[in-house]
């Protein structure tokens, strides 16, 4: 279960906060959507899940499973279970993805107490991820991501997530980008990893990517706090009226 | 005028080992004729000092303050055990071996195959051999490269030994030679080699220099090292070197003439880790029209590490093609130098020369300098160089850490991204793998 309670964050560089008490929960086996106008937050409130540290928690906690993760370092979260897709995938030019992949896999299972996965167990594994998500194994013997299109990222990000078998998934914005068959295909990768264990956190603009991904539930971030939450009829709402509501109120 | 200064104790032992040593030196009288006219050039000038402007960077004067006893007739046991287990990753290459212990050739650890048109041999062997007849072979550092260079006059005095290659018109090195230069047993030696490499019209080889060391080697350690390397019309080369060592106090004096013909192809490499001093001088001559040079390398610095490459490029006929492309990792104090020279004499019109060096620093103490100079006489050129200075991206080391990398994984991983650019010019998969093994194996030793 993730409990966020009264967050606030800033970032560190420019001293700006950013998260101004953010209140939420999402218990086990849920999956949630946040929604909300550009700027309001949404990826600062992803990555500092994640453990970015251009960010810094002001005040308030974290708890993943009954215990605080403000401290711990990123790779620390990931082990623990924690995978955020980014909305921007970066490119690492020279190092070849299934590298990437293999090293972060077997980090994670040494973290966890699991055998590292040998040469041929994690080509089959790769292989058969690779092929649900229509990635061809040959892009992974390029560069992470390099020269990638936009779509090709969003997919390897959610291979990277299948991989890594995390308990909880914050999305943000893995839906832009994508053509209307990627986009059944990644929805259709993410529904896979549905289960009453694991936990999903959604960032999308557009409800139409909640028709594949049904949420138990809907929250409307802007000015850096949560406005309104509500069912998945909430989303078909504000595809309707926009976020002017929430404007009004800040003002 | 050059006023008289007081010789360092490191330029009086090499001066006195050399009147000691001489007439134990190989070849007869017209080759220690060259050993002493070599040798009167490097007593007359000295070890190179920061008041030359080539050396500014590098005060040899300064950093080599002794010389250790010159090695000859080195006799270390060493076995072919011995020999896997210095070479590493480059154990792994198949190739033709020709290998040195402490600058002297021994057979039983070589192997290499009788092939038509194509012939090793050592370079004692065959000054003992000719008499007088290969005195060239010492006498002269390389077409288009400069006869006077101090560091290059010390090697032709003290030289032990060396590979001599000779690659007829049109035959093809089956295998890659490596040459294996090994600093073995306890005696702490300046050694000094120097090869000789021509390869014929039309003809192909692959060529790769090891300067490794034997596990309990003396912690210290000095090398000169010369190629000469002639490339004619039509040849294609492809040249490696990998000074690799693990870490005390070690010299490296590496110099490179490289000759290009007609046509000619070149894809030069060199890797420099572990290694407290290095100095890597590369004199390139383009000789004929529309030849190519791809000149990479990378050097990777801690601790005091002192990194030095200088390069010539001397594009004296038209039409031809230059890439240069190095990159340093350097931490803890470690300095690393890249001076490039493109010259681009006035005939040789449309020369396309490009040059870019790199350095990523992860300390704040580390230090690279980098001296570009395009010294253009033609005016249809496309010449450019650039340089640059980076720290490990914070970003993508997020990236990674967020995929459950630990930082220091994350490191070596980002820093294999930086250099891979380099390292991906090695055209043989092999190959390439040895150097990128080499190289990732100083960067998982940061304790
Ligand atoms: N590193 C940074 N430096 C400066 N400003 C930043 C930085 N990161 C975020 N911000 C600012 O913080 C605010 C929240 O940004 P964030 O990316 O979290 O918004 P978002 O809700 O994800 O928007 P979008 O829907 O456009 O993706 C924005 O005003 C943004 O400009
Ligand atoms: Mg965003």
């Amino acid at each position: 279960m993730l409990e966020i309670k009264n967050l606030h964050a800033r970032i560190v560089e420019e001293d700006k906060p950013i998260l101004k008490g953010i209140d939420l929960v999402v218990p086990t086996g849920e999956v949630h959507a946040i929604m909300g106008p550009n700027g309001s937050g949404k990826s600062t409130l992803a990555y500092i899940l994640a453990g970015r540290d251009d960010y810094e928690v002001t005040e308030g906690d974290i708890l993943w499973n009954g215990e605080s993760i403000v401290e711990m370092e990123p790779d620390e979260r990931a082990a623990a279970g924690v995978f955020l897709a980014f909305q921007y995938p970066m490119e690492i030019p020279g190092v070849a993805g299934l590298t990437f992949l293999r090293t972060a896999v077997n980090a994670v299972r040494k973290k966890r107490d699991q055998d590292e996965l040998t040469t041929p167990e994690f080509m089959k594994l790769v292989k058969q991820k690779a092929g649900e998500l229509n990635i061809d194994i040959e892009m992974l013997k390029r560069p992470v991501n390099v020269g990638f299109s936009g779509g090709e990222k969003k997919r390897s990000e959610i291979l990277q997530m299948s991989m890594l078998e995390p308990m909880l998934c914050v999305l943000d914005e893995t839906d832009s980008g994508l053509d209307i068959d990627a986009l059944k295909v990644v929805s259709d990768g993410v529904n896979a990893l549905r289960s009453p264990e694991r936990s999903m956190l959604v960032i999308t603009h557009y409800q139409r990517l909640l028709n594949h991904i049904v949420p138990d539930k809907v929250h409307v971030l802007a000015h850096g706090k949560i406005q309104r939450s509500g069912g998945k009829e909430l989303a078909l709402e504000l595809e309707k009226s926009g976020y002017a509501e929430f404007s009004e109120k800040a003002a | 005028m050059s006023v008289a200064v007081m010789k360092t104790k490191a330029e009086t032992s090499l001066d006195e080992d050399f009147q000691k040593l001489r007439d134990r030196l190989p070849g007869g009288s017209g080759v220690l004729a060259v050993r002493n006219a070599a040798h009167q050039l490097f007593a007359e000038r000295g070890l190179p000092h920061r008041r030359i402007e080539e050396w500014k960077y590098t005060d040899l004067r300064n950093a080599m303050k002794e010389a250790l006893p010159v090695s000859i007739g080195d006799e270390t046991p060493v076995t072919i055990a011995d020999l896997i287990v210095a070479l590493g990753p480059f154990a792994h290459v198949d190739a033709q071996r020709v290998v040195f212990v402490n600058g002297n050739f021994r057979k039983e650890l070589s192997s290499v195959d009788a092939q038509s048109g194509v012939s090793v041999e050592s370079l004692a062997d065959k000054l003992e051999a000719s008499g007088d007849a290969d005195s060239g072979l010492l006498g002269e550092f390389g077409e288009g490269a400069p006869d006077d260079d101090v560091i290059v006059a010390l090697n032709t005095a003290y030289s032990t030994d060396g590979t001599v290659v000779q690659v007829e018109p049109g035959a093809k090195i089956e295998k890659p030679l490596l040459l294996v230069y090994m600093r073995a047993g306890r005696e702490a030696a300046f050694t000094a080699v120097r090869n000789v490499i021509e390869v014929g019209a039309g003809a192909e080889a692959q060529i790769i220099e090891a300067f490794v060391s034997l596990p309990g080697a003396a912690d210290a350690g000095q090398a000169n090292a010369v190629t000469r390397i002639s490339v004619a019309d039509g040849a294609k080369v492809a040249h490696a070197k990998c000074a690799a060592d693990h870490g005390g106090q070690v010299t490296h004096l590496g110099n490179w003439a490289v000759h290009l013909g007609k046509e000619a192809q070149y894809d030069g490499f060199q890797l420099t880790q572990g290694v407290s001093l290095a100095r890597h001088q590369i004199f390139v001559t383009f000789g004929g029209e529309n030849a190519r040079l791809d000149l990479s390398g990378i050097f990777l610095g801690r601790n005091n590490d002192h990194i030095d490459t200088t390069l010539v490029v001397d594009h004296a006929v038209p039409s031809c093609e230059s890439r240069e492309l190095f990159k340093g990792v350097l931490d803890d104090r470690a300095r690393g130098i890249f001076q490039g020279k493109i010259i681009v004499k006035q005939i040789a019109q449309k020369t396309d020369g490009k040059q870019m060096s790199q350095a990523l620093l992860l300390s704040p103490d580390a230090e690279f300098d980098s001296k570009p100079e395009l010294e253009i006489f033609a005016d249809d050129v496309a010449c450019g160089h650039g340089a640059t200075c980076m720290e490990l991206d914070h970003d993508l080391m997020f990236y990674c850490r967020s995929r459950g990398i630990p930082e220091d994984v994350a490191r070596v991983l980002l820093i294999e991204s930086f250099i891979g650019e380099a390292i991906e010019k090695i055209e043989d998969e092999a190959v390439r793998e040895a150097f990128t093994a080499s190289a990732v194996s100083w960067l998982a030793a940061k304790k």
